[in-house]
């Protein structure tokens, strides 16, 4: 059992209480906000395979939640939330980048991935297998992988971030972690 | 690498990671962890993934990201107009139906009364209306019975006359009724500019009118 003091409910009333504060007018909430949650945005943007521009998604996805924080209802944690939006505005940059590489009519063995972009930033022989291990996951595997073990998200939290249901999330998770195994076992 | 065949621990095994375990189960879990070789690998596997995640996460700039933040709340800029609630249509359907139905009311008491028309008595002798021998009262075999005041000015008859005509229809007001072809263009030019004066149209089919005649013309004797 998750220990509610440990498992993001003090961390929710923390950020209901900059909102709040935000809200009455102290700027310095939103950046204490930014602050808690921007690592995290980030390192699921990267987990997902997006390799550039990760401070403009970041900051993209803060300006959205900011703009719309009045339909904010709490149900979800404020990161969760912002997964949501982040999750959203990577696939609209995908659907950009598709039809961008439709256009230029680039072929597919030209089009690298963004996990392939990284190999060369991965120096460390354990992490490139790792690196590889996650990349050939899918993308919903990858996503659902991410929330797990990079931000230890509950089923719940994941199932409200990807839109799926909670037993779909946990479905996916040990489908990607016995992925992983058999790729590194190889 | 296998998998251990305990899944609920397995399924722990990122909480703990993430320090989200409460102390009963992370006992447990750490319990089982110290005999348990695959649930060992997995926990290593799951650090190494969260190692590597993070040090391929480039730092983001906090001041890049907060500079293009809204400066102030949205909800402090703007007035958010009260949304209209299903009670308050509900309200507005009954005060419609209350103001449609006491207007129907007003409407229908108003076409109840029927305005009495006065006209001029006779004049004329002349075709009298058919007698009851009974009971000495016109028959109202017209479709339009005209109701003409005793004291109407006018009169062309005798006061004596008109006195017999009394007798004859009684003293309680007993009306005498004639038909419309009785009465000379006068009193038809009266009748008519009466009807003019109606403020309001009868919304029913109209009330045959009784004509009260004061003169000797409606009266047995009189015919």
């Amino acid at each position: 059992m998750t220990n509610p003091a440990r498992s993001g409910a003090g961390d929710d009333q923390r950020d209901s209480d900059l909102i709040a504060r935000w809200k009455a007018g102290d700027e310095r909430a939103a950046t204490e906000l930014v602050e808690r949650h921007s690592a995290a945005l980030a390192r699921f943007a990267v987990s997902s395979g997006e390799r550039n521009d990760i401070d403009e998604l970041v900051q993209d996805t803060f300006v959205r939640a900011f703009n719309s924080l009045d339909g904010f209802r709490g149900d979800s944690s404020f990161r969760t939330w912002l997964f949501t939006i982040e999750r959203r505005l990577l696939l609209d940059r995908r659907r950009s980048e598709k039809r961008r590489r439709d256009r230029t009519e680039i072929q597919e063995s030209d089009s690298a991935t963004e996990y392939d972009a990284l190999d060369s930033v991965v120096a460390d022989e354990t992490q490139r297998r790792l690196h590889d291990a996650v990349a050939q996951l899918s993308p919903t595997q990858r996503e659902v992988f991410a929330l797990r073990v990079a931000e230890g998200l509950s089923y719940k939290e994941i199932a409200e971030a990807v839109g799926t249901t909670e037993g779909a999330a946990r479905v996916h998770y040990h489908n990607a972690m016995r992925a992983v195994k058999e790729f590194l076992d190889e | 690498m296998n998998d251990c065949p305990n899944a609920e621990i397995r399924d722990q095994l990122p909480d703990l990671l993430h320090d989200r375990l409460d102390v009963s189960m992370r006992a447990a879990v750490m319990a089982h962890i110290d005999e348990c070789v695959d649930c060992r690998s997995e926990l290593e596997l799951l650090r190494g993934v969260h190692g590597m995640l993070t040090a391929q996460t480039p730092r983001v700039d906090i001041n890049y990201v907060v500079n293009a933040l809204p400066k102030r709340a949205p909800h402090a800029l703007r007035v958010v107009p009260r949304r209209r609630v299903w009670s308050d249509w509900r309200i507005a359907a009954a005060v419609a139906v209350l103001a449609i139905g006491s207007g129907s009311f007003a409407v229908l008491r108003q076409s109840q009364t029927t305005p009495s028309v006065t006209v001029p008595p006779l004049a004329s002798h002349s075709n009298p209306a058919p007698v009851d021998s009974t009971n000495g009262v016109t028959t109202p075999s017209a479709d339009t019975v005209v109701r003409v005041a005793d004291n109407a000015g006018g009169s062309e008859t005798s006061p004596d006359a008109a006195k017999s005509a009394d007798e004859q229809t009684g003293a309680a007001g007993l009306a005498t009724t004639a038909r419309l072809a009785d009465l000379n263009e006068r009193q038809l030019q009266a009748l008519l500019d009466q009807i003019d004066q109606l403020q309001a149209v009868p919304i029913t089919e109209p009330e045959p009118v009784t004509i009260r005649v004061g003169s000797q013309s409606s009266s047995p004797e009189g015919a």
